[in-house]
């Protein structure tokens, strides 16, 4: 049998961005005094300490701000998927975030390509992942 | 400038497997300490401790600087522990040189140790969200930082090669070394990827050891059994942001505690005789000879390619192998090194007149950092 993937451990600071991504929508916090946006999720504004950030939903339109393709699995649940990539995706709107890349060989991945949002649903959560955005689109 | 100097090193052996605990190497390593200093157990009144990856984890309740003193019967009148990952060795130095210079405690002990083999193996797996994407461990960041480098700076698979080669070599050169078998490029390039783009041989070993040092005053040292190293400058810089940072995986915080460092010692990048830097991978060793200076950013494959960090070379670097060949000492064998190095006698890994030696700890991803100058002087 599978070993499980392991689930987004949210503790209630985070858990409104894992609520928003189990109804399939990638929201990021913004600063009502500065406007400044981020992720993940905080308290307080991180350039002004304002408190009380609103959500937001990105577009899910993003690029490729690093990656790395796993050859060894740390968690049986990943053994299936290898090689597999990890990414640090930088939203359209600013913030950046962990992330997967899906339907692409790790060849096929340069820094800087741009992506597209989709949700890989796993039990009750959703995690966004993105996938290589068509050349030209 | 601090009054601090290092009158004592010592280390256990260096093995994937020692059958001991984390604690029966941490005080192995505290007595051969204070016996190269020539002092007493009861001459130690200060103690400062790193629990280890595999400590931090199993035995994180009880303070870990608590149960190692009652274990070596200790009564100091400062301790703490410090928890900044691979910068917390070169940090306690740096908060035994403030206890000393602060008149806390005159003889302050800083160890290192662990025993990963003895370990449940829990310190393997991501926390947290990360790992909902797969993302383990430190070679995942490392390799993200690898990536980004490759396409902004042309860092290619046979610069980091190199830095694994070189560190070999000089773990060739030192006894006690965990790893001596010869490595060349081509052995390198041939290795399987652990996280593309880093490699096996581009990680760090793993462990289990203990080193230790001790710091006391100038004028305590005096009558010492060995010339005191001068702790001549210190400075920390962290990243707590990551990667909302802007230049989070090209960029670490010695881009700022570096100047610092030198500014309190006096010396700058051109003065530094030999360099003891963390390199729990080799990307890290490239990122940081751009990040003090010593090269142009975006140039360190170049520096290594050309042989910029052997013996002979441009900026001596991880002359006992560090932490890719000698062993996994958490940041405290850098130290150890570079005093040794300092007090002449290395034999055949000596950097001849090394009178000036830079020691970096870099940890807990790329967010913690820690810079140490010491002077023979």
């Amino acid at each position: 049998m599978d070993a499980p993937r392991p689930v987004p451990q949210s503790d209630a600071v985070i858990r409104p961005f894992w609520e928003a991504c189990a109804r399939h929508s990638l929201c990021f916090q913004q600063c009502a005094a500065c406007g400044h946006r981020w992720l993940p999720a905080s308290v307080v504004c991180p350039r002004c300490w304002a408190a009380g950030a609103e959500w937001r939903q990105a577009r899910g339109e993003g690029s490729v701000f690093s990656f790395a393709v796993y050859h060894r699995a740390y968690h049986p649940a990943f053994e299936p998927l290898l090689p597999y990539i990890v990414a640090v995706i930088e939203l359209a709107e600013g913030p950046r975030l962990v992330s997967n890349i899906v339907g692409s060989a790790p060849g096929e991945v340069r820094v800087g390509a741009p992506v597209r949002l989709e949700f890989l649903d796993i039990g009750d959560a959703a995690l966004p992942v993105f996938r290589l955005a068509p050349q030209g689109a | 400038m601090s009054r601090a100097v290092i009158a004592g090193v010592g280390h256990t052996p260096l093995a994937a497997r020692l059958e001991r605990s984390a604690w029966a190497l941490q005080a192995e390593a505290v007595r051969a300490a204070v016996a190269d200093a020539g002092l007493t157990p009861s001459a130690v009144d200060g103690l400062i401790t790193e629990p280890g990856y595999s400590q931090g984890v199993i035995e994180g309740v009880t303070p870990h600087f608590l149960r190692l003193g009652a274990m070596l019967g200790l009564n100091p009148r400062y301790t703490a522990s410090e928890v900044i990952g691979g910068a917390s060795s070169v940090a306690m130095v740096q908060r035994a040189a403030m206890a000393i210079g602060a008149g806390l405690c005159e003889v302050c002990v800083c160890v290192f140790g662990d025993a990963p083999s003895q370990a449940e193996g829990t310190w393997r797996y991501g926390r947290g969200d990360d790992a909902a994407f797969g993302l383990f461990g430190a070679p995942g960041l490392h390799a993200l930082a690898a990536q980004r480098q490759m396409a902004l700076y042309g860092t290619r698979p046979e610069h980091l090669g190199a830095v694994a080669v070189t560190m070999r070599h000089h773990a060739s050169l030192t006894p006690h070394a965990q790893q001596r078998t010869p490595l060349t490029l081509d052995d390198y390039l041939a290795s399987r990827y652990l996280v593309e783009p880093l490699r096996t041989l581009d990680c760090c070993l793993i462990s289990d050891a203990a080193g230790a040092v001790v710091v006391t005053s100038a004028a305590r040292a005096r009558d010492l059994r060995h010339p005191a190293v001068r702790i001549a400058g210190f400075a920390q810089a962290h990243n707590l942001t990551s990667f909302a940072a802007a230049d989070y995986l090209t960029e670490l915080p010695a881009r700022r505690c570096g100047p610092a460092a030198f500014q309190m010692a006096g010396v700058g990048p051109a003065d530094i005789d030999v360099a003891e830097l963390y390199d729990c991978f080799t990307i890290v060793v490239l990122m940081q000879l751009e990040d003090y200076g010593f090269c142009a950013k975006g140039e360190g494959g170049a520096f290594v390619a050309a042989g910029g960090l052997g013996l002979a070379g441009a900026l001596p670097t991880n002359t006992a192998g560090g932490l890719l060949s000698e062993g996994f000492g958490g940041g405290m064998l850098h130290v150890i090194e570079a005093v040794r190095q300092l007090r002449g006698g290395c034999g055949a890994r000596q950097v001849s007149d090394a009178e000036v030696a830079l020691v970096s700890g870099h940890g807990l991803g790329m967010n913690t950092h820690a810079t140490l100058i010491l002077s023979r002087n």
